[in-house]
């Protein structure tokens, strides 16, 4: 439907819709670089993890060259080592979950009747340290640096004594800057999900895929840290000499291998339930009937969430874990297949009681309930520990974990690439052309990776660069290998598909699947700011039940239809009965997430070659850029000084004391508090396990300072609280007097922090105790500074104006972190101070 | 804060799982921490005091999740809102999936020893 030149539109409606576009304008050129929309942003991620995942397409097709026939040197072994890394790197961190952040940035404000995103800015900001991370660590390839101890980096192999150049660097680093995009977006998709969906959509009446994102948005936020934290010890255990994972040292390898899979077995189930949800999705649609029992796939989806964090150990069975502790993670993984059935019993029984069409989405999605069955029959295979024993570092785990990743992500996002598309471009993809592509993948992944169950069984190990013909696996490789060429074909005539469907496709009509979903309610290729005017839903299939939605929205007939205030605007609602709480004002572009990711870019290259003074320093810089960003919040100029709304319209969200900030600051805890659990638990695991560990007689930590600190700290949140308590009856008098006072408390807690790393004297780089202690001081410390700073900054906002009685967002959102700060500074004293003063100094 | 302990709020959707999660941390870390402070003889079999502990915890877990799914389902009976309907019959399918989920986990105390 074309917009404002849409002739039936009265001039009123036309000029609403050439404000909205001037105001959401997305500019070209340079500014292109300032574009924070999530249209655009979502397509950018996509796009790019699209060429990731040919990048590692082509690794993969390197390995199965060399593997095709026996005593092959098409590779050396060290080549085939970095190859096989990279491969599994690539695919898991720059392909798989940013595809799918991407689908779910772009997707999900369409799908809930949102305009943006919540935190436009972060998206953006996450977009850049996706990318830049991404550039970094495959340059290494090109640069021969590339990482080779496998893409789970174990210990001891990937430590500076037996992987000494810069390869595990690489990982480290560009991982961990990764991870900051993952995490971003899944803190801005959780608050999103939760506090912008349109009037009247209840929580119980949102789609299915908005509850699968919510899902894997909380895995990400929970799942993440415990690598990104292990990560960070691995890094400084090789730059510095650390022992956190050397047994001499007082360390564990095993310890590594924990925080590796505390975040990976998640991470399997973070990649799927998106795809579930697409598939959950897209059936009802093929079915052309409701999804058969909501109830139950919500159910699952938490059930699922929650048990993946419950079978990281089965990835370590064979590390001399005792049978009881096992076999307790044995019978929680044969768990997980309960939620999976229901999910395929309910897409089935959508499929038997609906009237399906089939067609070029619905094919991708057959072939994933094949693909991924097979997967999870495996799976249940593999959670038999016996079982697991004889086939562990095999062929077979390959091909089961490629089942499982490629059924389960790789063709729900192939059917729902056909089925958006048209949504994207306005044009239908070749029928002809897709399903000779879908042949080519299915039967080519089939032949690679069914056979190499086979070649797993006969006995073939994982990651060995070449074999012997006596072993007799040569015809096994051939075939796996005449498999994945044939996939890459396939792969191909998809890319061509795609790209000729922009030139040569058909013009979609304005619903072309006949689709039940919002995003179908709004022009092709859609406007940044999605809706013209917001509906209220109260259905679960809003355009079956209102099939005039697409007209009388872009009549704007619907909530938000204004734009003289000149702001970027959508519905801030309560996240269980969806009524209207706020108007959300959302930032404008903007250069600061650029340039903060580009400084942390620099952070992590100068960290590479252990340039540490100019990592200081542009970490420095990095801060305030962030801070600077932090600024134009609230009633800055260049976000909403004028508070004025519509008549019955809800107040600005910034006017408001629980806006989405404090979600923001309280879903961005859940992240900070798994990574201060992981390192609670580094710290425990290793007094009770590790077996050179050496706890002094007496802690180094002075007690007096380690005290006066927290009372420092105590004294600032009473008071801060306070300050928050009068500014919600409407009283700021003294209110920047007050901040500054707590940002002293703040800077007086640090100080002290300080002074007790200072007088600890601590060996870090001799002892995994010194070392664990260091790392947790360091934590809290980052953190003491980071509560008086911004209590500083919020001072200095009182001053301007942009805090106060009629804007009292921003001291709620602080007080946040105060509390967050407060519970792990007194946990932190109790673990570290007296709990080994207690308990004594035994190992 | 009160209104998230009725049984028709959406928390109780993680509920019966966090507790779950809670009683999973506590079994596995309980056991690696008394396999090392106070490991058994590897000569006896599973009737030891460590087994013992880990059936009660597992015992009193699940009880309390059944009872949870029963309150559930209660409240689920007596609301006439929908959405609150809604998220009590999710929960009591949760927490009941919890207690068998509980029971099937701490099933081996009943016959593994704890340390070998």
């Amino acid at each position: 439907m074309s917009e404002s030149k849409d002739a039936s539109l009265t001039p009123e409606t036309r000029r609403l819709h050439e404000g909205l576009a001037r105001v959401w304008a997305n500019p070209r050129g340079l500014g292109a670089l300032t574009v924070v929309n999530h249209t655009t942003l979502g397509l950018r991620f996509m796009a790019t993890g699209a060429v990731f995942f040919l990048i590692g397409g082509l690794l993969a097709m390197l390995i199965r060259t060399q593997l095709a026939f026996p005593d092959n040197n098409f590779m050396s072994n060290e080549t085939y080592n970095q190859v096989f890394t990279m491969h599994g790197t690539v695919m898991m961190f720059l392909f798989a979950i940013p595809i799918l952040e991407g689908l779910a940035i772009y997707m999900i404000p369409k799908m809930i009747g949102a305009r943006d995103l919540v935190c436009p800015r972060l998206t953006a900001f996450g977009y850049f340290c996706y990318l830049f991370g991404g550039i970094i660590l495959t340059s290494s390839l090109f640069l021969d640096m590339a990482p080779n101890s496998g893409w789970f980096m174990y210990t001891p192999l990937s430590s500076g004594d037996y992987s000494p150049g810069s390869g595990s660097d690489f990982w480290l680093l560009g991982i961990t800057f990764v991870e900051i995009s993952a995490l971003s977006a899944g803190v801005e998709l959780v608050v999103s999900i939760l506090r912008t969906r349109t009037e009247g959509m209840a929580l119980h009446k949102m789609p299915l895929f908005a509850w699968y994102i919510l899902a894997m948005a909380l895995m990400i936020v929970v799942g993440f840290p415990p690598l990104i934290l292990g990560s960070i010890l691995l890094e400084l255990a090789r730059a510095t000499g650390m022992p956190f994972f050397d047994p001499a040292g007082g360390g564990d390898p095993v310890l590594w291998a924990h925080l590796f899979w505390l975040f990976g077995h998640p991470e399997v189930y973070i990649i799927f339930l998106p795809g579930a949800g697409i598939v959950a999705t897209l059936i009802p649609v093929f079915a052309r009937r409701p999804i058969v029992g909501y109830g139950w796939v919500v159910a699952a989806i938490v059930i699922m969430g929650f048990v993946s964090f419950g079978l990281w150990v089965h990835h370590m069975f064979t590390l001399g874990i005792p049978q009881l502790a096992t076999a307790f993670f044995s019978a929680a993984s044969m768990l997980v297949a309960i939620p999976t059935g229901i999910q395929i019993f309910v897409w089935l029984s959508t499929l038997w009681l609906g009237r399906p069409v089939m067609s070029l989405p619905m094919l991708w999605i057959l072939g994933f309930l094949v693909i991924f069955v097979l997967g999870g029959l495996t799976g249940v295979m593999l959670a038999l520990v016996p079982f697991n024993w004889q086939v562990h570092d095999t062929h077979f785990v390959v091909a089961h974990m490629h089942y499982v990743l490629v059924g389960g992500m790789l063709f729900p996002l192939l059917a729902g690439l056909y089925y958006w598309l048209p949504q994207v471009s306005g044009r239908m993809p070749s029928e002809r052309l897709g399903k000779w592509s879908f042949w080519l993948i299915f039967l080519g992944f089939n032949i690679t990776f069914l056979i190499m169950h086979w070649t797993g069984l006969l006995g073939m190990r994982r990651r060995v660069f070449t074999y012997d013909t006596a072993m007799g696996w040569d015809i096994y490789n051939l075939i796996s290998s005449v498999g994945g060429f044939m996939m890459a074909g396939g792969v191909a005539l998809l890319i061509l598909d795609v790209a000729l469907h922009f030139r040569f496709g058909k013009p979609a009509s304005q619903n072309p699947w006949n689709a039940d979903g919002l995003e179908w309610a709004m022009p092709k290729p859609p406007t940044p700011y999605n809706f013209v005017s917001l509906p209220r839903l109260e259905t679960r299939n809003p355009l079956w039940d209102a099939p005039e939605l697409p007209r009388t929205i872009l009549e704007g007939q619907h909530g938000l239809a204004t734009i003289d205030h000149g702001r970027r605007e959508t519905w801030g609602s309560d996240p269980l009965t969806g009524k209207l709480r706020e108007v959300i004002h959302l930032p404008t572009n903007s250069w600061w997430p650029l340039l903060a990711a580009l400084t942390l870019a620099l952070v992590c290259i100068s960290l590479l070659v252990r340039l540490y003074p100019l990592a200081a320093a542009a970490t420095l810089v990095a801060v305030g850029f962030l801070l600077r960003w932090s600024w134009e919040n609230g009633a800055h100029p260049k976000a909403a000084p004028d508070a004025t709304v519509a008549p019955g319209q809800p107040p600005l969200h910034s006017r408001t004391m629980n806006g989405p900030g404090v979600w923001t600051m309280s879903v961005s805890h859940l992240a900070n508090g798994s990574l201060y659990l992981s390192l609670l638990f580094g710290w425990f695991y290793l007094w009770t396990v590790a077996p050179e560990w050496q706890m002094p007689a007496a802690s180094p930590l002075a007690w007096p300072l380690l005290v006066g600190a927290g009372v420092a700290l105590t004294l600032g949140i009473l008071l801060l609280a306070k300050l928050v308590r009068r500014l919600r009856r409407g009283h700021d008098a003294s209110l920047g007097t007050g901040l500054f006072v707590v940002a002293i408390l703040g800077a007086l807690q640090s100080v002290l922090l300080i002074g007790t790393i200072w007088l600890a004297k601590l060996a870090p780089t001799e002892s995994a105790h010194d070392a664990t202690l260091l790392v947790a001081l360091l934590y809290i410390l980052i953190h003491a500074l980071l509560g008086a700073l911004l209590c500083l900054l919020q001072g200095l906002r009182v001053g301007y104006g942009f805090v106060g009685a009629e804007a009292p967002l921003e001291p709620v959102v602080v007080l946040r972190l105060w509390y967050y700060n407060l519970v792990v500074y007194w946990s932190l004293f109790v673990a570290i101070w007296v709990m080994p003063t207690v308990l004594g100094g035994t190992s | 804060m009160s209104h998230l302990l009725r049984l028709t709020h959406p928390i109780h959707l993680v509920g019966g799982l966090t507790l779950w999660g809670i009683w999973f941390v506590a079994i596995y870390g309980g056991l690696s921490v008394a396999c090392t402070v106070a490991p058994p003889s590897p000569d006896r079999d599973a009737l030891t005091g460590i087994n013992v502990v880990l059936g009660v915890s597992t015992l009193g877990t699940a009880i309390l999740l059944l009872w949870l799914t029963w309150a559930c389902m209660k409240a689920s009976r007596r609301t006439q809102v929908r959405r609150e309907r809604f998220f009590a019959l999710a929960s009591a399918g949760i927490y009941l999936f919890s207690a068998g989920a509980t029971l099937f986990v701490g099933y081996p105390v009943m016959f593994l020893p704890p340390c070998i």
